[in-house]
């Protein structure tokens, strides 16, 4: 017991001390934790709302009557239009348009609305002004405006039911937003940055300055020094995602929520920080300067930060490639993290992951161990 | 006095070349023993195969006994290193260094108690990049010795400090001794081996060319019948320096 507690020694006074380090130093501060929310805020302000789609229109109304006005209202009411009412005239808003300020401009007729001779009912025609370059925008707001001018015809004719209706069912469990989906990604990207980043580029500074190599000269042993840098390494990890899940479950912008226990999330990500960590640590342990780290470690992390998941869906690879990528050791902590987090999952439901984890943290520990030099 | 380091036909091979050609010497206990040469002669090289940091090649040599190739890490425990240029982890407290490397071995020590040693009390909160020259070289001197070294390694302990330092750095290395030490010690300038070290080896081309003490290494030229073209003065240009800017230590 006194021997294992004296082995162990240097691990936690070397965790301690380079924990404290981390927070003395305000690039590492900066990179550790600062850094992932800037790609949760980039991320979030282009997911975070994606339920309340709008498009910036003009809307020039030449017909001036309470009919054109009672169409107005309406339009507004959708939700879907915001309606920029300083443009009142068709030129101002094609200038508007050209620069990118609105998607589209309507443009109601000074006919809209009137009753033809023929007729008994009023009738006219919207006209909808897009840019080439913005088709979606328009093919959008078409579909949006036949719908209203649907509802329109009918209460003007009042014909009888169509034969023929198509009934539209939003679905997806209420509560989640696309960046629920693809918050588990971002904090893969943040375990892997950490991960990869630092060791590969520290200890071959390290090694240069003859830091390592004076450390060899002690009784310290290559397990005591790699068990102390992961528990640090691990801590700072877990502290960046708190950080990371706090701010994006406390602002309202991103409105992410975590449905599974927060104890097997916090485990999970622990387990995923290690195993990423080893990668570094066996770049940055047998690199002997950065110029045979950095290459390396860009080779080891770009598959994974394309294919495992962090940016893109998986499901939206081809089949053979998400057979590849889910070998990745990012891929089953990203899937981990989905499924706890966002689905709810227990820890029966994840065991593949943690399974698949832990075989990646045995075959890359054992070569880091492998490949370590102090200098 | 019974011999503290036993190096017999000591041999390392780069590429062919012998850089370590078959040395042999044995340092005593509570002595500082020199190695001297110029560049590329093999002196720390020597050291850091005595150290472990470099396999033997052929001979052997051992520590308090212990051989030095098959008990690294017991040979580990009784050495002490100060190596050409320390160099520490940055944003460090110099007392949690100093708890880090006593760490390493297993023990727990007061840092303040080691610091004081050489002078750095005041420095404890410091980290290593905010020292000067002298100071981290004192620093390192008490990190090397948070375990109590039977032996002691310097790498050119003075190169690039001033006369202040380096004269402050002698002094700590004197007490090391006196407190039953070896040191075992490399350097290039010749003052620093006659004042420091009680007996010295000179290597060239990785093999030791003399080797005795200070005195008798002299004696032994001028009885070969060697003189200086030039007086000797009672004093020189560093005696001039000494009483013009005193022996206190600026930093």
């Amino acid at each position: 017991m006194q021997k294992v507690k004296q082995a162990l020694l240097p691990v936690f006074v070397f965790a301690t001390i380079d924990i404290r380090r981390l927070f003395r130093d305000k690039i590492a501060i900066f990179f550790t934790f600062l850094f992932p929310l800037i790609f949760l805020f980039i991320f979030g302000g282009i997911f975070g709302q994606d339920s309340s789609v709008s498009f910036n229109v003009a809307l020039i109304d030449q017909a001036d009557s309470q009919f054109s006005q009672q169409f107005t209202e309406q339009l507004k009411k959708g939700g879907v239009l915001e309606v920029d009412s300083t443009l009142r005239t068709i030129s101002d808003a094609a200038t508007a348009m050209e620069r990118s300020q609105i998607d589209a401009i309507i443009v109601l007729p000074p006919s809209f609305g009137e009753s033809q001779a023929a007729t008994n009912y009023p009738s006219g025609e919207v006209r909808l002004q897009y840019s080439k370059n913005n088709q979606q925008a328009g093919q959008a707001l078409s579909s949006i405006l036949e719908s209203h001018l649907d509802s329109l015809n009918k209460s003007v004719v009042g014909t009888q039911p169509q034969p023929f209706t198509v009934s539209i069912e939003p679905t997806g469990k209420p509560g989640l937003s696309s960046l629920d989906y693809l918050f588990p990604g971002l904090v893969g990207f943040t375990i892997l940055g950490l991960g990869l980043f630092g060791p590969t580029s520290v200890f071959p500074r390290l090694k240069q300055r003859g830091v390592l190599r004076r450390y060899h000269t002690t009784t310290l042993q290559v397990w005591q020094f790699v068990l102390g840098n992961v528990l640090s390494n691990s801590a700072a990890a877990l502290l960046a995602v708190a950080v990371m899940i706090t701010v994006a479950i406390t602002v309202p912008l991103f409105d992410v929520s975590i449905q599974g226990n927060i104890l097997l999330l916090a485990l999970f990500v622990v387990l995923g920080a290690v195993v990423i960590f080893g990668i570094g640590l066996s770049i940055g342990g047998w690199a002997k300067n950065e110029n045979q780290a950095a290459p390396l470690s860009n080779l080891v992390s770009f598959p994974m930060m394309f294919l495992s998941g962090t940016f893109f869906p998986r499901f939206l690879m081809p089949e053979w490639l998400q057979n590849v990528s889910s070998f990745l050791p990012l891929t089953p902590f990203i899937d981990g993290v989905r499924m706890i987090m966002v689905e709810g999952r227990g820890l029966l439901d994840v065991m593949p992951q943690f399974g698949m984890l832990a075989v990646w943290g045995i075959i890359i520990y054992a070569l880091a161990f492998r490949v370590f030099r102090w200098e | 006095m019974t011999s503290m380091i036993d190096v017999r036909d000591l041999t390392k091979v780069y590429n062919g070349e012998p850089v370590v050609d078959g040395v042999s010497f044995t340092v005593k206990k509570g002595e500082i023993f020199g190695i001297l040469g110029p560049n590329g002669a093999g002196k720390t090289t020597t050291l850091e195969m005595l150290e472990g940091l470099r396999t033997i090649d052929d001979g052997s040599a051992t520590i308090d006994g212990i051989d030095v190739a098959s008990n690294p890490r017991r040979i580990r425990s009784l050495i002490g290193v100060q190596p050409q240029t320390p160099s520490f982890e940055e944003k460090t407290k110099l007392t949690e260094l100093i708890n880090f490397f006593a760490a390493t071995y297993g023990k727990t020590v007061n840092a303040r108690e080691f610091l004081a040693d050489v002078q750095l009390l005041e420095k404890a909160n410091s980290y290593p990049e905010q020292l000067s020259g002298g100071q981290r070289q004192r620093f390192s001197i008490a990190a090397a010795l948070v375990h109590s070294p039977k032996v002691f390694f310097l790498d050119e302990p003075t190169t690039g400090l001033d006369p202040q330092a380096r004269r402050n750095l002698w002094e700590l290395i004197k007490e090391v001794r006196d407190r039953g030490v070896s040191v075992v010690m490399t350097t290039h300038y010749m003052d620093e081996a006659e004042i420091l070290c009680d007996r010295i080896a000179v290597m060239d081309g990785g093999k030791i060319v003399a080797l005795d003490t200070p005195k008798r290494l002299i004696a032994a030229l001028l009885k070969k019948g060697f003189k200086k073209p030039q007086q000797v003065q009672q004093a020189n240009l560093e005696d001039v320096f000494i009483d013009l800017t005193g022996k206190e230590l600026r930093e």
